[in-house]
């Protein structure tokens, strides 16, 4: 007896939330009214981050943090993680515009899927920013990213500049089907277009990663007996070739160039003040535009539907003073 | 303990044979099994030739196998811990992540203690032994089963590494004032940095007084401690028993929940030792490092041969499935074949890997073998009945019913 | 909507109209001159094999004789094998299951091959369900074909009962009525009886002889050799992988088919002399052995066991299954958690408390489990290994076990137990059932036990290797050990044993001493209900008390 009453509690605790949801469907009654904005003196951010663990994303959720904070009246939820799942994404960007938050803020995982998330924060009238990665819907207010393939041109103009007679390069490449991959490769071959000289021998998919970047550097080493540079469509991937080289003894004849140049001791401009890399740059985080852009909507100032940002070259001159700059334990606290 | 009145001893029936002097094939029967099928190397044994024939001395030289064998090391430590767990029919998911966790204990050791690597290495084990011992735990005493035992712990670990980095990976290559690296760096770096190696200067077999990479001298030390420890051992064969018929070892005196725990623990272990050679490897401690390499160490240890059904496989068998992945990778990437093409080559590797490696492959074949035979022989003219039959028929006594045909 | 355009299973499913004109007499399947090799140690060589239409042909045959295999190639399993068979006077070449089926021919195997997860009917057309016209399955029309093949079989289940909740009979029976509706020519019964109860037996051998009637031609394996007297037309016995001889069953002497089956007279089977060596001490002292039951384990609870046996004694335990008479066993060796037991034991002399078969091995004791190849072996490993497993401390040398030391102890019992393998690294799947249960007995052996626990020592294996254990019980008994071994088989029991233990529902209700006991007398303790005092009638389910002890 006392058993099957239990067990109908559990169950009808089960289903509550389940209630819960089918009723929260039907009445979208604003808990927080966001028109009539005005008369608020808070402004609540939601910010959905595709993924924690890649370091220029930890680094932008830490930026993005600090500047908000220079706003009095904007207040930045805890930022949610959707480790690299579209699915968890649309359902934490959901359970944003459930609490009504006055600006969402999004880092899509990919442009398709969260298409829809997007169409219902406008049809809940939630101004939308999206940072770096494009959405397949454009009802949103501000696009705020940096530009791949100006990276990647930058890169291929560098490259021309380090080798004038021309040379053997090999290229590092990210996940394949990644948009940032694909563009940063269009533009590095756009750059070293210039030079004719330039050939491109070898490329391969080293996943962003560092532990992938190192074997595949050795097997061209044994295979290749000139390789004059470098190209890697980020850091990890650079130094990783870097220390395959340096292995080989062969580090002092090949140039190396990275790409995102975080701020970090363990990132890329570190490794060009170190004279590791030939130089990297710096792909922009957004976070101080986003916070400015947030700040801008809750007030009814105009905001630009396109903002794209400039890459930072880093060189061994500047490369000091960039880290000074940006140095990741500034934003902190 | 009392003192057994009356035991019988073998040999009670009938005066046992001393063992004679066994013959060269009796002698071979014994040493295979700890080798390993034979099958196994057949794979090893392509993969190589593919590689020498399509680009010979670039391929078959000291350095590139060195290479080749150096960054598959770490996996291939992890995937010897797994074969334990597989053995005993169970399986570890938490390998990856355990090898992540100690990577950046052994990163951050180094970079906020100031550790020498005697220190490192020794606690980075224990680190990765303890999650171990949580595995173990969860899966003999509180009878989950392993795969969902693991599959939290992955997740679990994979957590409290990114705490402990703040989601950073932390560099290994500290420079002092002077621009140079420290000395604990330095040391760092001949656990596995490419280019640095251990026992420099000494006059050594085969590698001469350039020393020996260290991730490889520790993937083969693991495997011969622990080929040793699984053929010669008491605890070996228990592993075994365990796996092979759970009920049976346990009326068999087999302490079946200690089994249990310890090869999870020694699974950890072996992650927590594989974790600064990956750190040193990348010379820093990435906070995904580890990611998936479950799998390419529970890939290594199905193509050596392991069952996933627990009872079957071996250590070499592993170290040979390692082998084989890595040097396939070598030999593909030094052809320039295309990333995508290159996983379908691997997807397909090992499924027939697998298959070449079971126990009835070739007594399979005969039939087919046979069958081709047979119809041939009939071709010819000859009765199919004799075929297939190895031995004449003692037709000893004839059907006395036999009746209309 | 719904409509039943086309039929897509004939109506006439059962076996009755598929023969089309059964002749008495008329050869249904003549296998001539079969071979089979493999790579262990069993082969066939040369069997030649003929079933008439209505007829029961039994085959007869020690473990290992080449029975399954022979009936396995008639069923499919088998891709490869030399003779040929002819199926109604037409060679058929019967490569897999699928063209078996397609021929007729249906097996019924040993282990059952029904999924316990599904209901009666699901099983009975699993792969061959009947379709409506809109393509979904014809769940009315499998229920009602269903009903009236169980009927067929004297079964009056629920079509849509799991066949989890049927027991071990109806589950055969299933087995026979998912056979009758193919349209059935030859039926192939593997030891169909081997775990079924008496009434049960009798329910099954009604069924075929009513399908025999219909003309169907049944193989009937079995080495139960009562029973072929009472359902068999002819006899084929096997030996070895080679035919041996057919005879009519009328007319054939029982010991004319063991010396056929064995190749020697019968009179070795039970060695024992009727006057065995004064008792010695005491080797282990049971009293007031308790032991709480779970039902969800299948453990019978025993309460309140008393069991003594002395050095050179074998003392047997008889009782119906779920009596508590492995659980008996099971408790002295620690099987069960420690909470659940409760009594007093004494090992020579000295207070025991039953911890762990770890324990009880370092204790002397000893266990030959009742199911080898789920307790006792792991099959796909060595004879070696599993025969030195319980004892590997024996073989340590320098902390590692000695291979020379293990193989040569190993080497000794193979030779001393007579098993036949080829080598000592032969896998034991490979070996027959009778010296499989070698293995395990040199297991215990090696642990050098003075208490040897034996359940079901002899069961599932041929006469031969009977004989062969029971001379070695004799011998282990002479040399000083003590002995309580479990059979569900009267005689063996009477023969051996110095004594007999009856168990009923937990509880001892008799005790015979050598020359005492009769079949009657122990069976009639055995069932003893009214010996049972205080305890409630269980569950309805085991109402029927399954009989296991066979009677002959």
């Amino acid at each position: 007896m006392k058993s099957r009453r239990w067990r109908l509690a559990l169950t009808a605790a089960m289903l509550a939330p389940l209630a819960a949801a089918a009723t929260a469907c039907a009445s979208t009654a604003p808990t927080s009214g966001a028109t009539g904005a005005a008369s608020k003196s808070q402004f609540v951010i939601g910010y959905s981050q595709s993924n924690n663990a890649e370091p220029y994303r930890a680094q932008l959720n830490i930026q993005l943090q600090y500047f908000v904070k220079k706003y009095p009246n904007l207040k930045l939820l805890p930022i949610t993680d959707a480790q690299q799942s579209s699915a968890k994404q649309v359902s934490q960007v959901q359970n944003f515009i459930a609490q009504h938050v006055d600006v969402l803020i999004i880092s899509p995982n990919e442009p398709a899927p969260l298409a829809a998330a997007v169409q219902q924060a406008c049809n809940a009238k939630i101004p939308v920013i999206i940072l770096d990665r494009s959405v397949n819907n454009d009802c949103y207010t501000s696009f705020i990213g940096g530009d791949n393939v100006a990276a990647g041109k930058q890169a291929g103009d560098l490259a021309v500049k380090l080798l004038p007679n021309g040379g053997n390069v090999v290229e590092l490449q990210g996940i394949l089907s990644d948009q940032p991959q694909i563009d940063r490769d269009k533009g590095f071959r756009e750059g070293i277009a210039a030079n004719p000289n330039i050939h491109i021998v070898a490329q391969r998919e080293a996943k962003w990663l560092k532990e992938s970047a190192t074997p595949i550097m050795q097997q061209w080493l044994a295979q290749y007996p000139k390789i004059d540079l470098v190209y890697s469509e980020n850091d990890p991937m650079a130094l990783g070739a870097y220390l395959a080289a340096a292995g080989a003894k062969r580090a002092g004849q090949i140039k190396f160039i990275g790409t995102d140049g975080l701020a970090i001791p363990d990132g890329g401009i570190r490794a060009v003040q170190q004279g590791q890399m030939a130089g990297t740059f710096i792909y922009p985080t957004c976070a101080e535009q986003a916070a400015q852009t947030a700040e801008a909507i809750v007030s009814g100032k105009p905001v630009q539907k396109t903002q794209t940002l400039q890459v930072t070259p880093v060189t061994p001159d500047n490369a000091a003073s960039l880290y000074a700059q940006y140095d990741d334990s500034k934003f902190q606290s | 303990m009392s003192s057994r009145t009356t035991p019988a001893s073998p040999g009670v029936l009938a005066p046992s044979e001393p063992p004679g002097r066994r013959s060269l094939r009796a002698r071979l029967r014994g040493v295979l099994p700890v080798l390993g099928s034979l099958q196994g190397y057949i794979g090893l044994v392509l993969v190589i030739a593919a590689g020498m024939l399509t680009k010979g001395q670039v391929f078959w030289n000291q350095q590139n196998l060195t290479n080749a064998v150096g960054a598959f090391a770490s996996r291939g430590i992890l995937a010897v811990g797994e074969t334990l767990v597989i053995l005993t029919a169970g399986i570890d998911l938490s390998v990856g992540s355990l090898l992540g966790i100690a990577s950046m204990v052994s990163a951050l050791l180094l970079v906020h203690q100031n550790l020498n690597i005697y220190e490192i290495v020794p606690l980075c084990m224990v680190v990765g032994a303890f999650f171990g011992l949580a595995n173990g735990a969860a899966t003999a005493l509180l009878r989950i089963q392993s795969f969902v035992v693991t599959l939290a712990m992955l997740n679990v670990v994979r957590g409290i590494d990114r705490m402990l980095s703040d989601n950073v990976s932390v560099g290994t290559q500290l420079i002092n004032a002077q621009g140079q690296l420290t000395p604990r760096s330095a040391q760092f770096q001949v656990l596995g940095t490419p280019g640095h190696n251990v026992f420099t200067g000494l006059p050594l077999p085969f590698v001469g007084r350039a020393g020996i990479y260290y991730p490889v001298l520790a993937l083969v030390v693991v495997v011969v401690v622990f080929q040793l420890l699984l053929s010669k051992s008491k605890f070996g064969r228990h592993i075994y028993a365990v796996g092979g018929n759970e009920t049976a070892a346990r009326l068999s005196g087999v302490n079946t929940t200690y089994v249990k725990i310890a090869v999870f623990m020694l699974a950890g272990l072996l992650a927590g030792f594989a974790g600064p050679i990956d750190a040193a490897y990348s010379a820093s401690a990435d906070p995904l490092a580890g990611s998936s390499y479950e799998l390419d160490a529970i890939a290594a240890v199905v193509i050596g041969g392991a069952s996933l059904a627990g009872g079957r496989g071996s250590i070499v068998g592993t170290l040979v499935g390692s082998l084989i992945l890595t040097l396939l990778d070598n030999v593909l990437g030094l052809n320039a074949i295309s990333d995508n093409a290159q996983l379908i080559i691997k997807g397909l590797i090992v499924i027939l890997a697998v298959v070449i490696q079971r126990p009835d492959f070739f007594r399979a074949l005969g039939p087919a073998v046979r069958r081709l035979g047979r119809l041939t022989r009939t071709r010819t003219g000859d009765p199919p009945g004799e075929v297939a039959s190895g031995s004449p028929q003692p037709q000893s006594a004839t059907p006395p019913l036999e009746e209309s045909r | 909507m719904g409509r039943e355009i086309h039929e897509t299973q004939p109506d006439n499913a059962s076996g009755s109209s598929a023969p089309a004109a059964p002749g008495p007499g008329r050869v249904i399947l003549a296998m001539n001159a079969i071979t089979k090799t493999f790579p262990g140690v069993r082969a066939l060589s040369g069997v030649d094999m003929t079933v008439r239409a209505g007829e029961v042909a039994a085959i007869l045959g020690e473990n290992g004789a080449g029975k399954s295999t022979l009936m396995n190639i008639l069923a499919g399993v088998f891709s490869d094998y030399g003779g040929v068979i002819e199926l109604d006077g037409v060679p058929v070449a019967i490569h897999s299951p699928k063209a078996a089926q397609h021929l007729g021919i249906a097996m019924i195997h040993q282990e059952l091959n029904l999924v316990p997860d599904m209901s009666i009917v699901d099983n009975i057309f699993l792969g061959r369900e009947p379709r409506t016209a809109r393509g979904t399955i014809d769940r009315r029309r499998m229920d009602e074909q269903a009903t009236r093949l169980l009927a067929e079989v004297g079964l009056t289940l629920h079509p849509r009962r799991p066949v989890r909740q049927c027991r071990v009979a109806e589950q055969q029976l299933i087995e026979v009525a998912k056979a009758l509706s193919a349209s059935l020519r030859v039926l192939v019964m593997d030891e169909p009886t081997s775990a079924l109860a008496d009434a049960e037996v009798r329910r099954l051998f009604t069924v075929i002889r009513r399908l025999a009637a219909q003309g169907v031609g049944i193989v009937y394996i079995s080495h139960r050799l009562e029973e072929l007297d009472e359902i068999a037309d002819s006899v084929t016995v096997l030996r070895d992988g080679a035919y041996i001889g057919r005879r009519e069953m009328a007319g054939t002497t029982r010991g004319e088919l063991i010396s056929m089956m064995v190749g020697r007279p019968l009179d070795e089977l039970f060695p024992r002399s009727d006057s065995p060596t004064g008792p010695g001490e005491e080797v282990i002292r049971v009293e007031g052995l308790d032991l709480a039951g779970d039902r969800r384990e299948g453990r019978a609870a025993l309460h309140g066991v008393r069991l003594i046996a002395r050095a050179g004694e074998i003392v047997g335990l008889a009782g119906l299954m779920g009596a508590g008479r492995s659980e008996t066993l099971e408790a002295i060796y620690g099987v069960f958690p420690r909470r659940a037991v409760h009594g007093n034991v004494r090992l020579r002399g000295r207070r025991y408390q039953p911890r762990s078969p770890r324990h009880a091995i370092r204790n002397g004791i000893a266990l030959v489990a009742e199911d080898r190849k789920a307790q006792s072996l792991v099959l796909t490993n060595s004879v070696r290994f599993n025969a030195s497993l319980a004892a590997l401390g024996r073989f340590m040398r320098r902390g590692t076990v000695s291979a020379a030391r293990e193989r040569a102890a190993v080497a000794g019992m193979v030779t001393d137990l007579r098993i036949k393998t080829p080598g000592l690294n032969t896998a034991v799947a490979n070996l027959s059932g009778g010296n499989q249960q070698k293995v395990v007995l040199a297991k215990c052996l090696l642990t050098e036990p003075s208490l040897i626990l034996m359940d079901e020592p002899t069961r599932g294996i041929d006469v031969g290797a009977k004989a062969e254990i029971y001379q070695l019980m004799t011998e282990l008994a002479r040399r000083g050990s003590a002995i309580v071994m479990v059979s569900s088989e009267l005689p063996e029991l009477l023969a051996m044993c110095d004594r007999i233990v009856v168990l009923c529902e937990g509880r001892v209700t008799a005790e015979f001493r050598r020359g005492e006991g009769s079949q009657e007398a122990i069976l009639d303790a055995a069932m003893d209900r009214q010996a049972v005092l205080g305890i409630d009638a269980a569950s309805p389910s085991r109402a029927p008390a399954r009989r296991e002890v066979s009677d002959e």
